[in-house]
C-alpha cells in the first residue's frame, strides 16, 4: 500500500481535478486527516459506537460520491463537517421516530445503552451528563459537544457549521445552564 | 449551583468513550475500502468546468450591471426631463410680450412690415 501522503489542502484540491488514481489517493488523505475528529463528533451525539460508525461510513461515502460537485468554496473541514451533522440528525430522527417519543423512557434508555455499552467507560455521574446533554435540541447539544468534549474554539465551531461565533456562544451558554439545572432538579 | 459547575469543570474535555482496539489504526483502511471504485472509462458525474467555478460571480456581476443599468437610465431620464424643462423655461422668459414689444419698438419696425412679413412667410 501507498505511503500516507501529508495533509495540504491546496494539493489534494488539485488532486481531485486529475485522473481517478490521485482522485482516490487524494481522498484517502482527506478520510486519515478528518476522520477520528468526526467520529468522537458523531459518538458524542449518538453515544453508540456502531452507530457513529456506521454513520462515518456513509458520510465518507456521501462526500466521495459528491466529490466531483465539490467547488472548494468553503474548507474541506467544514463541507464534511456539515455532511457529518446531516447524516447524524437524520440518524437521531429516525431514531426517535421509531423508538419513543416519551423522555422518561428516553432517559432509561440512554441509561441503559451507556451502562450495556463495552466502550462506555464512564461513571454514574457521567451517565448523567450524558443524559442532561441528550435532552439539549440539537443544535445546542451538538456546539455543547464540539465545545466542551472536543475542546475545539468558537472559530473552529463556526467555521465547520458556517454558524456566526456569537450565535455559538449564546447556543453553549443555554446549552451550559441547562445542564446546570438538570443536575439541580435531579438532586 | 456550585455543584454543578464542579461537576462541568471535573468532566470537561473527558471523553467517557471508548473504541475497540486498533479502531483508529485500521478506520482510513476500513473506510477506503467501502467507497464504490469509480468504472473505469466513465467520467465523473459532474464535470466541474470553468463555466460552474465562474458561473455564480458572472450571475452576480449581471445582477449588479442590470441595477446599475436601471438606476443610469431612471437618472438619466430624469435629468433630461430636467433639461427640456429648464430649456422651454427660458425660451418662454426670452420671449415674453414686453420683449417683443420692446424688441419691436427699438427695431422701428410698422405694423405693415409685420403683416408683410407674415403673409410672405405663409406663401
Amino acid at each position: 500500500m501507498a505511503a500516507k501522503m501529508a495533509y495540504d489542502e491546496k494539493k489534494i484540491l488539485e488532486m481531485l481535478r486529475e485522473d481517478s488514481i490521485s482522485k482516490r489517493r487524494a481522498f484517502e488523505a482527506i478520510v486519515n486527516n478528518f476522520s477520528e475528529q468526526l467520529y468522537w463528533q458523531i459518538r458524542h451525539m449518538v453515544l453508540s459506537h456502531d452507530d457513529a460508525n456506521d454513520i462515518l461510513q456513509n458520510t465518507f461515502i456521501k462526500a466521495w460520491l459528491n466529490i466531483d460537485s465539490f467547488m472548494g468554496y468553503s474548507k474541506i473541514s467544514t463541507w464534511l463537517y456539515r455532511i457529518a451533522v446531516n447524516e447524524t440528525l437524520t440518524f437521531l430522527n429516525r431514531q426517535q421516530r421509531t423508538i419513543s417519543i416519551d423522555i422518561e423512557s428516553d432517559e432509561t434508555d440512554i441509561k441503559n445503552t451507556l451502562e450495556s455499552d463495552p466502550y462506555f467507560d464512564g461513571d454514574e455521574t457521567e451517565i448523567m451528563l450524558q443524559k442532561a446533554i441528550a435532552a439539549l435540541p440539537d443544535k445546542q447539544r451538538l456546539v455543547f459537544n464540539m465545545k466542551y468534549f472536543n475542546e475545539m474554539t468558537y472559530e473552529e465551531i463556526s467555521e465547520a457549521l458556517g454558524t456566526s461565533v456569537g450565535a455559538l456562544k449564546a447556543s453553549y451558554h443555554i446549552a451550559v445552564k441547562k445542564i446546570k439545572s438538570f443536575f439541580d432538579n435531579s438532586d | 449551583m456550585k455543584k454543578e459547575d464542579n461537576i462541568l469543570e471535573k468532566y470537561s474535555g473527558r471523553r467517557p468513550f471508548t473504541t475497540p482496539e486498533g479502531y483508529f489504526e485500521n478506520l482510513t483502511a476500513n473506510i477506503m475500502a467501502v467507497l464504490p471504485q469509480e468504472e473505469s472509462g466513465q467520467e465523473s458525474a459532474v464535470k466541474v468546468t470553468m463555466w460552474m467555478r465562474i458561473k455564480p460571480y458572472v450571475y452576480i456581476a449581471a445582477a449588479f450591471a442590470g441595477i446599475f443599468f436601471c438606476v443610469r437610465l431612471a437618472l438619466g431620464t430624469t435629468s433630461k426631463d430636467d433639461n427640456m424643462q429648464i430649456a422651454q423655461t427660458e425660451e418662454m422668459t426670452i420671449y415674453t410680450d414686453e420683449y417683443i414689444d420692446s424688441f419691436l419698438e427699438t427695431a422701428m419696425i410698422d405694423d405693415y412690415t409685420i403683416y408683410y412679413s407674415l403673409v410672405d412667410i405663409n406663401n
